[in-house]
């Protein structure tokens, strides 16, 4: 599949980000294509979830840095517009409400409501119960209506898996979905991260585990203290190159 | 595991844990009705002392609303007793200067119970002040400044009392005072905000994970300040009636409301913690609170029972509470 025939759904150029005086980003360029599945490595501080946080808008990246979003330079930049715009995140945290019921946690932000304002509540809880049978999320204990602080680890990332899927997404991010997930549900995020790409969606994906970073990927990119080591399509990379390729630059970056 | 799961079906088809906090607060208020009939027959079997708790009763209630929405929110406003002074110094003033315009003044309380809210909100969402910390220095600073605007006056405006708009508002609807209705559907309306609309949920998530909501695109800092001005427009409300009903204005209007209207917001089910919240739930809590300062007096106990009773009231129902609704409550 050729990606450059497409132009980036997202485009950060010479992006930084400081926090006081250490650099968590500095000078990043990339560029984000339809179909294309990013695996994002590099250890932790790396700035993977700083690098995340800018593009879904819950962070400000520093003055002089440019995201563009369709070739479109974005001006106040925040999460309700990144979600207008079709950028959807799933936050290592997970970011739910664990006290409010299911389908308020999926609509959250996004709410069906009459022109009052005022929940449709029937539609919001039919349109989360479709939505968790079609990620194979079902279960006899909870329905729509049970409160998140009910659900498993697993459960809570399905919920908020589903919320990234519900709207008109383009762009989906996500970061360390498979940590605390027994090895059947991990199997599962991955197909859904695979479904994600058939349907031409950018994904990208981060990750501790490098063989779930090498399986999905469609190109690799590494972080190291906030820049961008290495670039390129997986190729016909192999697993173990690409684990011999992370250790080198961990252990540069020790030394 | 499949036995735990049928257990919690059966539980759930009995009352669902939404309701739970709402039924047990009216059990509680029920058992109390007993015990206050069983020892005073005399007094709670007639008319009269209904009539008279209905009187305050909606004042307890409006303002108890607002502060549901701001516990909620995982913040506490400690200064709507001042709130409630202010609003009504400004709603008695415009009635002074105004010779009687009612829509003007009501607009002028609501206005200054909203500015007070606003400030709360500003200083807490804005420069990140502890909520507990700031509205008490605001009881303090509002009081302050009621006392130095009204100058130590006690308006009288016994002209209300011919006016017909004092009779929609405060004047009875057969035996029953007219507040007890507008009570009723400021809980039914904001009731429904909060339990069904768009702001109600923002203000829950607010309470339960702030983080959750910015991540999801939801204005925290908005959402919390709107709940501070939201318990501004329910003093205000308060304060309104207050003046109506005694035909007076005295700068100590809002004292004796503090204590009460927190603990018809805990008594009710509302968790301290914030994230959940129940409006239903403060309507009877308001009840059971009103029910012991009146109820105490009429079955003949001494008036220092009352505050006896406020302190077993709460702790018993607090015990309730946690039993009946689960650990999940806190």
């Amino acid at each position: 599949m050729d990606q450059k025939s497409d132009s980036p759904i997202v485009s950060l150029r010479n992006v930084n980000k400081s926090f006081g005086r250490v650099f968590a980003l500095e000078g990043i360029n990339l560029d984000f294509y339809p179909g294309q599945i990013v695996s994002l490595v590099g250890d932790n501080g790396a700035g993977k979830s700083t690098l995340t946080k800018i593009i879904s808008g819950t962070e400000d990246p520093d003055a002089g840095g440019e995201i563009t979003i369709d070739n479109e330079k974005v001006v106040k930049w925040s999460a309700a517009r990144a979600r207008n715009r079709g950028i959807e995140t799933v936050h290592q945290n997970r970011a739910l409400s664990e006290q409010q019921s299911i389908y308020a946690n999926v609509f959250l932000g996004r709410e069906k409501t009459n022109r009052f304002g005022f929940v449709l509540r029937k539609e919001q809880i039919e349109e989360t119960e479709a939505l968790m049978r079609k990620i194979g999320y079902t279960s006899k204990v909870w329905t729509p209506k049970s409160t998140v602080n009910k659900l498993s680890g697993g459960e809570r990332q399905g919920v908020a898996i589903s919320r990234a899927i519900l709207f008109e997404s383009r762009l989906v991010m996500l970061d360390e979905p498979t940590t605390a997930m027994a090895l059947s549900e991990a199997a599962e995020v991955m197909d859904f991260i695979r479904e994600l790409k058939k349907a031409g969606k950018s994904v990208i994906f981060i990750s501790h585990n490098p063989w779930d970073a090498h399986m999905v990927a469609d190109r690799f990119v590494i972080l190291e203290r906030g820049r961008v080591v290495y670039d390129a399509p997986k190729d016909d990379m192999t697993a173990d190159q690409f684990i011999a390729l992370l250790h080198k630059f961990a252990k540069k970056d020790a030394s | 595991m499949t036995a735990i799961t049928q257990t919690e079906k059966k539980k759930k088809v009995l009352i669902p844990e939404e309701y739970r906090p709402v039924f047990g607060a009216a059990v509680f208020f029920l058992v109390m009705m007993v015990a206050f009939i069983g020892s005073a027959p005399d007094v709670f079997l007639t008319v009269g002392i209904y009539t008279a708790i209905f009187l305050s009763l909606p004042l307890f209630t409006i303002v108890g609303i607002g502060l549901v929405y701001i516990t909620a929110a995982g913040e506490i406003d400690i200064s709507f007793p001042s709130i409630i002074a202010i609003s009504a110094l400004a709603f008695a003033w415009t009635l002074e200067q105004t010779s009687l315009n009612f829509g003007l003044a009501i607009l002028a309380a609501i206005l200054t119970g909203s500015a007070c809210g606003w400030v709360n909100g500003f200083l807490v969402t804005r420069l990140g002040l502890s909520s507990l910390i700031t509205t008490l220095g605001m009881n303090f600073a509002l009081v302050g400044l009621t006392n130095i605007l009204n100058n130590g006056v006690v308006r009288s405006i016994y002209d209300i009392e011919e006016s017909k708009f004092r009779a929609i508002l405060v004047g009875s609807w057969g035996p029953i005072p007219a507040q007890m209705f507008w009570s009723a559907g400021i809980a039914v309306i904001l009731g429904l905000v909060f339990h069904r609309h768009r702001f109600g949920i923002h203000v829950k998530v607010a309470g339960d994970n702030p983080e959750a909501g910015r991540a999801m695109g939801v204005n925290i800092e908005r959402t919390k300040t709107l709940a501070f001005i939201l318990v501004g427009v329910c003093s205000a409300i308060t304060g309104i009636l207050a003046v109506l009903l005694n035909s007076t204005f005295f700068p100590t209007m809002g004292d004796g409301y503090l204590l009460p209207a927190l603990a018809a917001v805990f008594v009710g089910g509302t968790p301290v913690t914030g994230g959940k919240g129940t409006i239903g739930g403060v309507v009877i809590g308001a009840a059971t609170v009103v029910f012991i300062q009146t109820g105490v007096v009429a079955a003949g106990l001494d008036g220092y029972w009352t505050s006896l009773g406020f302190g077993l009231v709460i702790i018993l129902s607090l015990i309730g509470h946690r039993r009946f609704s689960g650990k999940l409550t806190r």
